[in-house]
């Protein structure tokens, strides 16, 4: 019983960095409608990022964290007015922005390859003491992963709730072809989301980092399978799905590594995305499929 | 001169291999708009099918564990990879197709690609696990006993026909009704089952004729270089194709081909003038991959229908024939061009 | 010809189809007129396969159609058109037409190795078909256009000649005259026409009602999901209840 207890307690941290990523990721659908395949890609930015920041600066991980969501998301605005911009007003087909995201993801992966190497790269943080919460066992670090987890999930709940943007970014994601009409600039909201989007997933990628200690160029493009479990489940374009679907995913993943070999803890995830997909692609919590 | 040839000869047999491969995403997207990102799952199934198949008894307490080794010859191997690589096609889009809207599709067919490469390389007992199996007996040369150049001669031969074959089979289906009703399939699946067409059906059909494809292309990477591994079916083997399909140009056979023997000879030549830096061993490769992604973005932004466009049929009164049609501006808003994705 | 028997329809909270009842008698011409909302395409996306229905039954020639894919429904002889032209864009006038054209038994990869002779000349006679269609609909040198290229009308036209391919029994048409400017009306009016003289079962979902009187022997009125009154156009005018329905609108 106690593992499982203590399975849980691994899959709540992890569901931590799903949520921050799967939230993101679900909020930049919902607006723009296509699926950003490099979205992985910019957690893994966020990681060398701070891995910059601390050897040109030396600033801590945490120090450079601010630093280090702001720099991604701006590359998420650059990303999109670069390569992905004249595609959507052309109206292009949401393949080939999809695509085209996949082109992004390979450069950025190569990117960091050419500069760093395929070798693992690791956060300088001091040992972390575990510490005894009734069942469960945390460090210290893991406890500031869930912490910033909830933050984030805060932050972005008071955006969509008390914000202009977040409404227009609602009304984009429940009413797309109405809130065109209505006129909402679509060039200011299409950038703050970008901009959100990718931003949350540097803070995933660094907490990510925090939490498993090493990493290499292509580690956010393989945690990217794993985002979309959570967010299929949750009802793609929806936030608080997203959340939902991360808790989901990162206890069940969680507890079947416990009891089976770990290796398939990520075709666990699989398995269970491509289930959803066939059965309710909609997401659990959908009440409105979107078909 | 001996060395330029035998050089130019392995490209070659691997921009055959690439370009069976890319015929059979062809049909299934340029074709049908069937969007597969597992593409390479299906050429090791084929691969490992063809190894397994074609391999000797596994020895016990040798260095590799693998299952079946029946010792089967190139043909047998070679038909069996293209009919499990079918087989499963079959299985996956009969459920899969059906339901799923593209990027759906898309995710499903990563996650299927993921799921079977953890599966490759943890069950050691199946092929070796990540090691993967070697040794693979070339095909004929138990019998034919080539010198080492000759045999490479004899392999390009053997992959020219069999490319031949293919073209044949993926032009003569682009020209014939079942092709355009493909085509038609992609542009609007409610408009072709309204003629009534079984449009699920249809795309089972384009699905499982581009695996097996992509199958027999595996089975003969897996021959020729006699060796096949999970290394080998990275998600980043399965973008190549794409790229090679989108750059040379999709819905076209010979784009295809072209895009096949562009994008491997782009990414390994592309950078042979810049220097290595031996401080840093992967800059080069990494470069590569950065120039085939500016590539890929750059021919969607400018050229998206690729360098070598789709080309409907044309038709006169009483005959037939003819590819590209007219482009004489008619009494309309727009000109006479391919109307864009 | 065709039978509709009390069908039912819900979206979500909104009963688009309320027991709606009607039939064609084969080689009339009917027109399935209201006001919008009334649930006219819906019934003709029930009737077609493209949705099931919740209650009652369709059926054609005597056989139920209602729970039938679409593809099923086509291939026993019943077409219908689209509200807003659905052409295969990328591809031509002539593919299109040929799209049309029965040719499921040669659309297999066996048959395309194995028969290629056969399915030439089949190919050849639809080909043949295909620009007699395109030379009524006067779209002949438009036949190697890609049809995304075509100007609305054009691409209307299109969409008949299309329908007409698939030799019929019976035509639904969904508002052939929606956004078509009068002389384009006018012509498709006619060619309705000679479909009418060809002997093809027709049933018109039409706003334009002057067009309804020229081409329709009956004339079937729905409001709110249900059949509200039929009868010739003559008898509709004069039924309060349809006056009713229109909100005043000059009938």
């Amino acid at each position: 019983m106690s593992i499982l207890l203590l399975s849980v307690g691994f899959g709540l941290i992890t569901a931590s960095v799903i949520a921050i990523a799967g939230v993101g990721l679900s909020l930049q659908f919902g607006v723009t409608n296509f699926v950003n395949f490099a979205y992985g890609d910019f957690m893994t930015l966020g990681m060398y990022l701070t891995l910059v920041l601390g050897t040109a600066f030396g600033l801590s991980v945490y120090a450079a964290l601010p630093l280090v969501v702001v720099l991604t998301g701006l590359a998420g605005v650059l990303m999109n007015r670069l390569a992905l911009d004249s595609f959507v007003r052309r109206g292009a087909n949401p393949i080939i922005l999809l695509i085209t995201t996949i082109g992004v993801s390979l450069i950025i992966q190569s990117g960091l390859l050419a500069i760093w190497g395929a070798q693992f790269q690791k956060f300088s943080l001091g040992p972390s003491q575990p510490l005894h919460l009734g069942p469960f066992i945390f460090t210290p670090r893991q406890l500031t992963v869930l912490g910033l987890a909830v933050v984030a999930m805060l932050a972005i709940h008071v955006l969509l709730r008390y914000t202009r943007l977040g409404k227009a970014m609602r009304a984009m994601s429940d009413r797309r072809t109405l809130a065109r009409v209505v006129g909402i600039n679509t060039t200011w909201l299409t950038d703050w989301t970008w901009f959100i989007s990718t931003a949350m997933a540097g803070l995933a990628g660094v907490v990510l980092a925090i939490n498993t200690a090493s990493f290499t160029p292509s580690t956010g493009f393989g945690f990217l399978l794993v985002i979309f479990a959570a967010v299929i489940v949750g009802g793609i374009g929806k936030p608080y799905g997203a959340m939902l679907g991360a808790l989901i995913i990162g206890v069940i993943t969680s507890v079947a590594a416990s009891y089976m070999d770990s290796a398939y803890k990520d075709a666990i995830a699989f398995g269970f995305l491509i289930l959803v997909l066939l059965v309710r692609p909609q997401g659990i919590f959908a009440s409105r499929g979107r078909g | 001169m001996a060395a330029l040839s035998y050089y130019v000869s392995v490209l070659a047999i691997f921009a055959c291999i690439y370009s069976i491969i890319t015929l059979g995403l062809n049909v299934q997207w340029g074709f049908a708009g069937i969007l597969n990102f597992g593409v390479y799952a299906f050429v090791a199934i084929g691969a490992y099918t063809y190894a397994l198949l074609t391999l000797g008894k596994p020895i016990p307490g040798a260095s590799q564990t693998y299952i079946l080794g029946l010792h089967l010859p190139f043909l047998v191997g070679l038909l069996a990879a293209g009919a499990v690589g079918g087989a499963v096609a079959w299985a996956l889009g009969a459920v899969a197709l059906r339901r799923l809207r593209s990027d759906y599709l898309a995710i499903t067919t990563i996650a299927f690609s993921q799921i079977l490469w953890l599966i490759a390389g943890n069950e050691t007992w199946l092929a070796n696990g990540w090691d993967g199996v070697s040794g693979i007996p070339q095909p004929f040369n138990g019998l034919l006993k080539l010198s080492f150049n000759d045999y490479n001669f004899f392999f390009l031969a053997l992959s020219l026909v069999l490319l031949a074959l293919v073209v044949w089979l993926a032009q003569v289906m682009l020209r014939t009704p079942f092709g355009r009703i493909l085509r038609g399939v992609r542009e609007d699946e409610v408009v072709v089952e309204s003629f009534g067409r079984n449009v699920s059906s249809l795309k089972l059909r384009a699905f499982v004729i581009g695996a097996v494809l992509a199958s027999v292309g595996g089975a003969m990477l897996a021959a020729y270089v006699g060796a096949f591994n999970p290394s080998a079916f990275l998600a980043g083997e399965t973008f190549f194709v794409w790229a090679a399909l989108l750059i040379g140009g999709s819905g076209n056979n010979w784009g295809a081909i072209l895009g096949a023997v562009l994008v491997p000879v782009v990414f390994t030549e592309g950078t042979r003038f810049l220097p290595n830096i031996p401080s840093n061993p992967q800059l080069i490769e990494a470069f590569r991959y950065v120039i085939i992604g500016l590539l890929l973005i750059l021919t969607l932004k400018f050229r998206s229908q690729g360098i070598l466009p789709e080309r409907p049929d044309r038709f006169e009164r009483g005959a037939k024939r003819g590819a590209r049609p007219s482009s004489t501006p008619i009494p309309s808003d727009d000109a006479g061009e391919p109307p864009h994705a | 010809m065709l039978e509709v028997r009390d069908v039912h329809k819900r979206f979500g909270g909104n009963q688009a189809v309320n027991g709606c009842s009607f039939t064609v008698e084969p080689q009339t011409t009917v027109g399935l007129i209201g006001p919008n909302g009334a649930g006219k395409t819906t019934t003709v996306n029930l009737i077609s396969g493209r949705i099931p229905v919740d209650r009652g039954e369709i059926l054609l020639n005597g056989n139920p159609i209602h729970n039938l894919p679409m593809w099923r429904v086509a291939r026993r002889g019943l077409t219908r058109t689209f509200q807003i032209s659905r052409e295969l864009r990328a591809l031509t006038v002539m593919e299109n037409m040929l799209i049309a054209a029965q040719l499921q038994r040669h659309e297999g990869l066996l048959q395309t190795v194995f028969e290629l002779p056969r399915i030439r000349a089949a190919e050849k006679e639809s080909v043949r078909k295909a620009f007699e269609l395109l030379e009524l609909f006067q779209l002949t040198r438009l036949a190697n256009q890609y049809a995304g290229n075509l100007s609305g009308g054009q691409k209307r036209l299109l969409e008949l000649a299309r329908s007409l391919m698939t030799e019929p029994e019976m035509l639904v048409l969904d508002e052939p005259l929606a956004g078509v400017n009068p002389t384009t009306a006018r012509n498709i009016a006619e060619y309705i026409e000679t479909m009418r003289a060809r002997g093809i079962t027709l049933l018109i979902i039409e706003h334009n009602l002057n067009m309804v009187e020229r081409l329709c022997e009956r004339v079937v009125v729905m409001a709110e999901g249900s059949v509200l009154a039929e009868g010739n156009m003559k008898e509709i005018r004069e039924n309060p209840k349809v006056v009713d329905a229109y909100l005043g609108t000059v009938v």
